[in-house]
């Protein structure tokens, strides 16, 4: 990491639209080293902010390496990973900032996740312990995270509860006796209670019915609303329209547009080829897919890593376009009238 | 045409998992079962696919009553109904690779001299490359197994295909992608599907004509 | 999972254990050409020297040469008998778990049959039944050995019977004898072989215990037991040496054994396979 890394992420912590970012990122790069000595380029050069109140929905096609950045984010990335580039989670009330990629084990395990960085997993049967109740599992993270007397956990177990709208009657129950969306406020009342401040939700919505799906938004959304930050990470593009204030669109380990959900949903449109590809796969739009699969994050090719799948490429195409001004394309498409 | 008349099934004969379920699949047809998580659907996929014995009710296959079977059904009933289910991840044997598991059906009925031909039709048709086939499933992506999954279940060109939550993992455009190749080889064989899921828009769009859960259930068992 | 140091250093003390016997084992018999049976009553029960670096025993014979002699037939012994043992545990166990219904029933109920007999009574019953010899102490161990393989296949096989994968092959048209061959039993070959590796140590003791007990090789013959059978004698005049070391040689290489048999099953958790989460 170099100083003026440092100094930009600084800078964009402190200024511009990003003086409340809870979250900035910059530069972000992950790396696997295989055996063999091949190389796998999960996340490349990724960055956002992400502010108090605002929920930024990461979408992409499975294997694009939105997980790899939530798992980096958190620290909890496999040994052979190699990360480079700053992540700034701002410090409570005014305390300096951490950079997550820079934390050692130590800082990031007592300071940082559960306090400072909740998750909400992707299957919350798998999250919870099968064989104790949701009120035992929510006051042993209680008494890991803040150490407090015996009547205080409770307290703050059943706070969390109520903040995940887990209703306090099934409490005593065990994750066997609940229902889909029960196991999915159970587990979000987990990520809830170290009262952090940003919430990673890494593809809550895998697996669930519409109606659950949207209820589980609507919950994630309100969370956001409380003053929370939220990272949606999804390639359920109906859950983020219905909850993101902004889109970032990842292709092949690169974050390649980033726009507000208004206009990303909207009649404007993405400008990036393959978020208008993505959307119009919709079945309740064109329902055409994207011709082609994404290329192998072990095999990219050096210019634009959409361009053999892109109706519009073009010569300009095989060097790679500059992520700027939101976006990373040689000929992005206008705004739809 | 494919029958299901008041059929009960369950995993334990005391407390089925649904009671009388009926629902008729057109010769050529597409019907989209539409119902929430854990009601009983995927069963009745599997009912339909001849991979579970109801236990009471009718399931007739073009005219040929399927309901008695021991073990498993008739091999050359089953092999005309084509499965693809919800997660490639546990439905791919992990030692196969993507070319062996296109084309295992076809070893399996003892036509092996076909499976090499079956194999250069299969892999474009449902979108996988040279390079792919070659590969084991820990090596693909979710998206990718789905599509060889899909061509396992196109292999013997069964004259009907039950799809259960077949895209409920992947993303839009892979789901477009596995929805059109199903539709280009219903266009080619007339076969027709029988596709079960939660996703209204989804089912609505895909399928002639979409069946709510409970509207196959007789008037005293539904929710 | 222990700390990498320390299973580094497990991995090759183990290794180096096992390549150090199998060496002396493979080698030293057709190499050096000595009679192991050798009398020379006017050495015996020489303590350990240069001469005879694990002593000598009550008949004059040189034990280092007894005891690689004894290991090379324990080894043997114990290696077949757990092949044998392996092989009808799978077979059962998979034939259990893949027919299901009676015939599951009647096999592991003659399962619970051949557990609920003591091991060893049921062993010296086996060998009680032919002359002494190598074969016998080899069905004995296998008799009495199967039982936990065919245990651990079946189980396997139950858990991957109900697997969507296994349905998709009876939905392509597969036989029953198909989906066991092709699908089953290639699952469960890796646990299946860890289980035979781990019970190599189990073979050679009870080859050892039976020996002991006069039942299992001709005295005559170097397999461990026999040499501690032996030495009893001489323990009780009080010549340690001649059970020491046979004893110690029965212990180590099994634990070595035991221990490689750990490292590879840590490496068949499919969680250490994968290097990626994508």
């Amino acid at each position: 990491m170099t100083a003026e890394n440092v100094l930009r992420a600084l800078k964009a912590v402190s200024a511009g639209r990003a003086e409340d970012a809870v979250l900035s990122v910059r530069d972000l790069s992950v790396r696997f080293r295989l055996r063999g000595g091949r190389t796998v380029e999960a996340v490349s050069d990724a960055g956002f902010d992400l502010g108090a109140g605002e929920c930024l929905a990461l979408v992409g096609e499975s294997g694009c390496g939105k997980s790899v950045l939530a798992s980096a984010l958190l620290g909890l990335l496999p040994g052979n990973a190699e990360t480079s580039g700053t992540a700034l989670l701002a410090g409570p009330e005014g305390a300096a900032a951490t950079d997550l990629l820079a934390a050692d084990e130590k800082t990031l395990a007592r300071t940082v996740r559960g306090r400072r960085v909740g998750l909400v997993p992707q299957s919350p049967a798998a999250h919870l312990t099968p064989v104790r109740t949701v009120r035992s599992q929510l006051e042993e993270t209680v008494r890991a995270l803040t150490g407090t007397s015996r009547r205080a956990r409770r307290r703050a177990a059943e706070d969390a509860a109520g903040r995940a709208a887990f209703p306090a009657g099934h409490l005593d129950r065990y994750p066997h006796e609940l229902s889909g969306g029960l196991a999915q406020r159970a587990a979000t009342a987990l990520a809830l209670i170290g009262d952090a401040r940003l919430l990673l939700a890494d593809e809550p919505t895998t697996g669930l019915d519409r109606d659950l799906v949207d209820r589980t938004a609507d919950e994630l959304r309100r969370h956001a609303d409380d003053g929370r930050a939220l990272l949606l990470i999804t390639h359920d593009l109906a859950a983020a329209e219905r909850i993101a204030d902004r889109v970032a669109v990842m292709y092949a380990g690169r974050i390649v547009e980033i726009a507000p959900a208004h206009r990303f949903f909207g009649p404007a449109g993405p400008r990036h080829p393959y978020a208008r590809g993505l959307l119009d796969a919709l079945p309740d739009r064109a329902f055409t897919p994207i011709p082609g699969m994404p290329p192998e994050l072990s095999a990219l090719p050096e210019g634009c890593a959409f361009a053999p799948r892109c109706p519009l490429a073009t010569e300009l195409c095989s060097t790679r376009p500059e992520f700027t001004a939101d976006l990373a394309c040689h000929h992005p498409e206008h705004p739809r009238a | 045409m494919l029958e299901l008349d008041t059929v009960t099934a369950g995993y334990d004969r005391r407390t089925p998992v649904f009671r009388g379920a009926s629902l008729t699949v057109a010769p050529g047809e597409s019907v989209g079962l539409l119902g929430p998580s854990g009601c009983g659907k995927s069963t009745l996929a599997r009912v339909a696919a001849l991979l579970h014995r109801p236990d009471a009710g009718r399931l007739v296959l073009d005219g040929t009553e399927v309901t008695a079977w021991r073990h498993r059904a008739p091999r050359e009933l089953r092999t005309a109904v084509g499965v693809v289910f919800q997660q490639p991840r546990t439905a791919a044997d992990p030692r196969l690779t993507l070319a062996d598991l296109l084309v295992e059906p076809l070893r399996a009925t003892g036509r092996r001299a076909e499976a090499a031909a079956r194999l250069a039709e299969l892999a474009p048709a449902v979108g996988l490359t040279p390079d792919l086939l070659g590969r084991r499933p820990h090596e693909v992506s979710d998206g990718q197994l789905q599509r060889a999954c899909l061509g396992r279940a196109l292999a013997l060109r069964p004259r009907w295909l039950v799809c259960d939550e077949m895209t409920a993992m992947l993303d839009a455009s892979t789901t477009a992608a596995l929805v059109a190749a199903v539709e280009t080889y219903r266009e080619e064989t007339g076969a027709s599907l029988l596709a079960v899921g939660h996703d209204r828009l989804l089912l609505r769009r895909w399928c002639d004509r979409t069946v709510e859960w409970q509207d196959c259930l007789p008037a005293e068992e539904r929710p | 999972m222990a700390d990498p140091r320390t299973h580094r250093l497990r991995l090759w003390s183990s290794a180096l254990v096992v390549g150090v016997v199998l060496l002396a084992v493979l080698v030293v018999p057709p190499l050096v050409q000595l009679d192991e049976q050798a009398v020379d009553l006017s050495r015996k029960l020489l303590p350990p020297s240069w001469e005879h670096p694990f002593g000598t025993d009550d008949l004059g014979r040189d034990l280092l040469l007894r005891c690689v002699y004894g290991l090379r037939i324990s080894l043997l012994v114990g290696l077949v008998a757990a092949l044998v043992a392996t092989v009808v545990g799978t077979a059962v166990g998979a034939a259990a778990g893949a027919l299901g219904g009676w015939t599951d029933r009647t096999l592991m109920r003659l399962v619970d049959t051949f557990s609920s007999v003591p091991h060893l009574l049921l062993g010296i019953f086996v060998v009680a039944l032919f002359r002494p010899g190598v074969w016998p102490v080899i069905a004995s161990v296998a008799v009495t050995h199967w039982l936990s393989t065919a245990r651990i296949v079946r189980s396997e096989v139950l858990s991957l019977r109900t697997r969507p994968f296994v349905e998709a092959a009876i939905s392509g048209g597969a036989t029953r004898w198909r989906v066991a061959v092709r699908h089953l039993l290639p699952a469960v070959l890796p646990q299946a072989g860890l289980a035979a590796v781990l019970m190599v140590p189990h073979a050679m003791w009870h080859e050892s215990a039976l020996s002991f007990l006069g039942l299992g090789l001709p005295s005559h013959q170097a397999s461990l037991g026999n040499l501690v059978q032996n030495a009893r004698s001489s323990l009780l005049a009080g010549y340690g040496w001649p059970t020491l070391f046979p004893g110690l040689l029965l212990i180590v290489p099994t634990l070595a054994i035991a221990g490689l048999a750990g490292v590879w099953r840590d490496r068949l958790n499919p969680r250490r396979r994968s290097e990626l989460m994508l």
